[in-house]
């Protein structure tokens, strides 16, 4: 309710002021959106089975497979279709759990200070200066190949972003009037930090959210494409790249190029949303 | 005006730079050394392990080893005879149980120590105290080793063992000099070598390996000087060298496509042979339903070999029937003869349905690989298996995988159900294709996924029958029975290729796999 | 300057929490699955026995904590230990044979990203709102998401093998020879005077730093037509515009130097994206870097070179942010410690 009324304000300023960016970020809306219908109409719009072979190997595109068959024949436009599914979950699993964990962590550690934050601080800081996707390579190849494991590794990359988003929220909220009447009327901790804290901090996600989400996206393509993600013979862009990647050069360019080119469609497209809604949110920001 | 034009400037500026980089990097284009005839560059995706002999147990530190160190005997390329290298000649004596070897005079190490009967008795022992990988090959096999004299030495054998010339051709048997090795530690990257028609001149591991003529050599002389190993992460990559003239040889393992593709390149010349290079799929026995043989059966039956070595090796590779390799003395197609040579789907439903099972009460099983030691074509293997088991319409597959050092460790302690293996052979004899695998005291390492006291009195006559028509007969017989209970069911046969530039002449490939870098050279 | 002196020090031993931090993290992950350095090498035809006696001789066969206290341990004393597979060569060796790839390519593709970075941030502050500027907008937010492998494969395949301008895996061609100083083969070649060899490498290094360097410089694109803008806003400019100094002079002299500052201090961050493209960068290319390294060990469960080289890897990003921090502080007046 509380982003409504902002929202309507910001939309109709930017209409005047900013078509271009308002543009943009449509754009990302679209892509993005489609990309959700495309998960979501698979079994309805692939025309074949992706997990078997359907006619003969590395058929170029045709009318029968828009793009081609892999070297399984298998059609590379299902596996296409059925692989946004796999991204999908993926990357919205992981992006769910370390925006839980980072907030949960988050709020108490801003909550409670002292030196639980500290510690906290500490070790979030430590994980969030590491490179990302070494850190996933590593914890990735360490659980082995599967769903699970591969949303766990890639939710421990973006844990220390929404971490420090909601504690730095979560110290200005602590110290505001309302907080510290409940303290003073002495509140449990736990309805404190649920009830006045969580609900004023929450609006911070979806920033953090569109800022890591096409980041997301790549670090999966990164890992299935390293063979560390989800199994064969699971459809998955990064995977299908890779696995297209050595017929590429026998001139077969269809099993990997356009696995690439919807990553990076897929990519642009969050990036686009996540930077309009990022200024619609907040636009103090720039 | 001014400001456009220095805007102007700085970008035209800043793409100069860019484009003269560029430029005379286009220019110089790798001007090669000279005397480029006198060189080969072999590339390849395997590696080095241990450059010693007494810890080296995998497909290229061999075929290094046997470049840079010759053993008593050597195989004939083609012909796979064993002839006399170090040893002058031999002589069996005791039933097969002593073999006396008369060294060859004269015969001098890179550190200029002489090969003498201690040398060699110093060598095997180490290779026995060290109890690396390899060091069974000693272990099993040999009793002791005694100096007769200066140049003769007396290996006595536990017991009388058929294939030991085989086995004693393998690296692990190959004399090194006591003043160039430690003599109680694996020396992993020593350089010295054996007595052999190359040396090592320099190695970078994981980027390059420089092997120059041996000047000394007793034998023939290397056609060509200097071979040159570069190492690559991928296929591709090593596709992409050969391409790009950075070599003149690219030998393993080059993708199927690949190979189907340079094949039209005028260009180059792709030389293939048979490998002795096996794949199999092991069902544990000891897991429900493998313990059941109508279920083994009839995924034995339900097989689509072609799928694999056509769908998805392009027919790079062809399908295998036996344990023992096609082109081996005693091969027989032990499965085409039980279940015909494509999937036989009515067998396998029958067969299903004797064992309980019908198209509601699927059988599920669960299927394992592992991503990378087998190469990038791997899950799709496990693919194609999944599709033409699933085929009957009584069958439900789960794939499963695990990194290698997992599902090694898996397959050994806890037992996985199926799993997808691959053997290169150690010596080249029927014994190592089937023993290891189908014996109760050495099928450990596939998690004992078979045991019968019938095949294993079998293969232990074959291991010491003494003539080779015996032997014949009965792995002969051992095939048989291996198809008829199907514990293990082999699904295809490496062939080995070699693309090359087409003035590289005398590539050999034969079932000793091993490329012979002396008889390599330039046209 | 004493204030600044403290700061340095306290983030020099804030650094070590943060390595251990990481360190505990892989050491104890690593060890979840079953599998370990002795079976990956010895493969399937060792007997158990020998395996055992291989456990025993690693110390695998120790508790979990007295392996960890031990290696801490070590650590501590400044050694990385030795690796556990073949050759058991020491995992600060190894590290020094492949890092120097790493950091050519990584100092190669910064210096195109920052490069194409400047060209265009600077081009689209001097027209903001206008199609261009909305263009390299579009450009820089492209270029972030260009997924590295397909970028990489694109150029291989087309200005590597259809046009064979330039070669596209591994660092140099096998016949050229570079004598190893510092193992950066730039520095190296021109060290020894060596032309061919420069050319070489050099023809080696550019297709893998444009893939990286691309991918990273939308980032610096927008910075610097940000930092420029504003730049470009302070007095100080207006008062140089009405001396009448030309236009370009003022953006190239004057205003980037100010505009400098945040992208400077973007680049602590930036390196670590810089490592990160690295990994996927070098695996496309054949790259024999750090990152082809790790994956191979971690494949092969070869614990020590593994915790080795995450160390490393933390140790280099805290010292790289902390020499930002630092030349920041020095050239950046207004900030105080």
């Amino acid at each position: 309710m509380r982003l409504i009324d902002p929202l309507a304000r910001a939309i109709r300023r930017y209409w005047r002021v900013k078509r271009v960016d308002l543009a943009l970020t449509l754009t990302g809306a679209i892509i993005v959106a489609w990309i959700i219908a495309m998960a979501a109409l698979a079994p309805v719009v692939a025309p074949y089975d992706p997990y078997v072979s359907v006619d003969d190997v590395l058929l170029p595109p045709s009318r029968e497979h828009l793009m081609g068959t892999d070297n399984l024949g298998r059609d590379v436009f299902s596996r296409i279709l059925y692989g946004s599914r796999t991204v999908m979950a993926v990357v919205l699993a992981s992006t769910m759990l370390s925006m839980g964990v980072g907030t949960l962590v988050g709020l108490v550690s801003g909550y409670f200070g002292g030196l639980v934050d500290r510690v906290l601080s500490l070790v979030m800081d430590s994980i969030y200066a590491f490179p990302g996707l070494i850190l996933a390579i590593a914890v990735a190849a360490m659980l082995g190949p599967g769903v699970s494991n591969t949303v766990v590794s890639i939710s421990i990359v973006y844990i220390p972003t929404y971490f420090r988003m909601i504690r730095g929220q979560v110290l200005s909220v602590k110290s505001q009037l309302y907080v510290e009447a409940a303290t003073a009327l002495g509140a449990p901790h736990k309805v404190i930090m649920l009830k006045y804290i969580l609900p004023n901090v929450i609006p911070v996600l979806p920033v953090v959210f569109s800022m890591n989400v096409a980041d997301a996206v790549l670090t999966e393509a990164g890992l299935s494409f390293l063979g560390l993600g989800v199994p064969a013979p699971t459809p998955d862009w990064g995977f299908d790249l890779r696995n297209g990647q050595r017929n590429l050069l026998a001139g077969y360019w269809w099993g990997s190029t356009f696995p690439g080119f919807m990553i990076v469609l897929l990519a642009v497209g969050f990036s686009l949303l996540g930077e309009g809604l990022n200024e619609l949110i907040s636009p103090e920001r720039r | 005006m001014r400001r456009g034009i220095s805007k102007v400037v700085a970008v035209v500026a800043a793409l100069v730079i860019i484009v003269a980089i560029v430029g005379i990097a286009y220019v110089y284009q790798a001007r090669k050394a000279p005397a480029e005839k006198e060189v080969i560059v072999i590339g390849t995706t395997d590696r080095v392990t241990d450059l010693d002999p007494a810890s080296a147990y995998d497909f290229f530190t061999w075929e290094v080893l046997s470049n840079i160190a010759e053993g008593f005997f050597k195989y004939e390329p083609m012909t796979l005879e064993l002839k006399p290298a170090l040893a002058e000649s031999y002589e069996v004596q005791e039933g097969g149980k002593v073999w006396v070897l008369k060294l060859r005079k004269g015969l001098k190490f890179r550190d200029g120590t002489e090969l003498t009967a201690e040398v060699v008795k110093w060598s095997i022992e180490r290779v026995a105290r060290i109890e690396g990988d390899p060091a069974w090959f000693v272990l099993d096999f040999v009793d002791k080793v005694e100096v007769v004299d200066k140049y003769t030495v007396k290996i006595v054998l536990q017991q009388p063992v058929a294939f030991f010339k085989a086995v004693l051709a393998v690296p692990t048997y190959f004399p090194i000099s006591p003043k160039s090795y430690p003599a109680d530690e694996i020396s992993p990257d020593n350089t010295a070598g054996g007595i052999g028609p190359y040396y090592i001149e320099r190695f970078v591991r994981d980027v390059e390996l420089v092997l120059k003529a041996n000047p000394n050599y007793y034998g023939e002389k290397p056609r060509t000087k200097t071979i040159i190993i570069k190492f690559y992460k991928d296929a591709t990559a090593l596709r992409l060298a050969l391409e790009g003239g950075e070599i003149d040889v690219a030998w393993r393992t080059l993708n199927p496509s690949d190979i189907k593709d340079l094949a039209k390149n005028p260009d180059f010349t792709v030389v293939e042979g048979q490998g002795a290079y096996i794949r199999y799929i092991v069902l544990n026995g000891n897991i429900e339903p493998f313990n059941n043989k109508l279920v083994r059966q009839a995924l034995a039956a339900a097989l689509d070999r072609k799928k694999i070595t056509e769908g998805v090796f392009l027919g790079t590779v062809s399908p295998l029937y036996s344990l023992v390799p096609a082109g081996m003395w005693s091969h027989i197609d032990a499965f085409k003869e039980k279940y015909g040579e494509g999937p036989n789907y009515e067998l396998a439903k029958k067969l299903l349905a004797q064992a309980g099972y019908s198209e509601t009460n699927k059988l599920k099983v669960e299927l394992w690989y592992t991503p990378a030691h087998y190469g990038t074509t791997e899950a799709d293997v496990a693919a194609a298996i999944k599709e033409s088991w699933e085929k009957t319409g009584m069958i439900e597959v789960e794939i499963k995988s695990a990194e290698w050092s997992t599902y090694l460790e898996l397959t050994r302690k806890k037992g996985l159900p199926i799993t997808l293996y691959g053997w290169y052979p150690d010596y080249i004899d029927p014994d190592n294709f089937l023993y290891p695998f189908l014996h109760t005291d050495s099928n450990r390492w596939l998690g004992k996924p078979y045991s019968d006291p019938e095949m294993d009195k079998l293969l232990e006559e074959a291991q010491v029958a003494p003539d080779k028509a015996t032997r014949t007969r009965l792995y002969e017989q051992v095939q048989r029975k291996l198809a008829e209970d199907a514990p293990i069911i082999p699904f295809l046969q490496g062939k080995l290729y070699v693309v090359c530039k087409k003035n590289v002449k005398g590539i050999v490939i034969d079932p000793y796999m091993l490329l012979r870098y002396w008889l390599i050279y330039k046209e | 300057m004493v204030s600044l002196r403290v700061y340095i020090l306290t983030r020099v031993l804030l650094t070590i929490p943060m390595v251990f931090i990481l360190l505990s993290l892989v050491f104890f992950v690593m060890r979840i699955l079953p599998g370990d350095p002795v079976i990956a090498i010895v493969g399937m035809k060792a007997s158990p026995e020998h395996i055992e006696r291989l456990r025993h001789e690693l110390g695998l066969d120790k508790p979990l904590w007295r392996q960890y206290i031990d290696y801490i341990a070590m650590i501590m004393r400044g050694d990385l230990g030795r690796s556990m597979i073949w050759g058991k060569r020491p995992v600060s060796t190894e590290i020094w044979d492949r890092f120097p790839a790493t950091l050519e390519l990584t100092i190669c593709a910064f210096t195109v990203s920052v490069l194409i970075g400047l060209v265009t941030g600077v081009f689209a502050s001097t027209k903001p709102g206008t199609k261009a500027d909305v263009g390299l907008r579009l450009f820089s937010i492209v270029a972030y998401s260009l997924f590295i492998p397909l970028l990489g494969m694109l150029l291989q395949f087309t200005l590597g093998v259809k046009l064979k301008l330039l070669p596209v895996a591994g660092r140099k061609s096998p016949l050229v020879q570079i004598d190893r100083i510092t193992g950066l083969y730039l520095l190296d070649s021109l060290l020894t005077l060596n032309l061919v060899g420069f050319v070489d490498a050099l023809r080696y290094l550019l297709l893998p730093s444009i893939t990286l360097g691309v991918v990273l410089s939308g980032v610096y694109t927008r910075l610097v037509r940000s930092s420029m803008l504003e730049v470009l806003r302070e007095d100080f400019i207006r008062a140089l515009r009405a001396r009448g100094i030309p236009e370009g002079q003022i953006l190239l002299r004057h205003a980037l130097k100010n505009a400098f500052i945040p992208v400077l201090t973007m680049m602590g961050l930036q390196f670590s994206l810089l490592l990160a493209g690295a990994i996927l960068t070098e695996t496309t290319f054949s790259w024999p870097g750090m990152g082809t390294f790790l994956l191979e060990r971690i494949e092969y469960r070869d614990y020590t070179t593994v915790q080795g080289t995450i160390v490393f890897y933390a140790l280099l990003v805290a010292m790289v942010s902390l020499i930002v921090d630092i030349i920041y502080a020095y050239i950046d007046p207004r900030i105080r410690y």
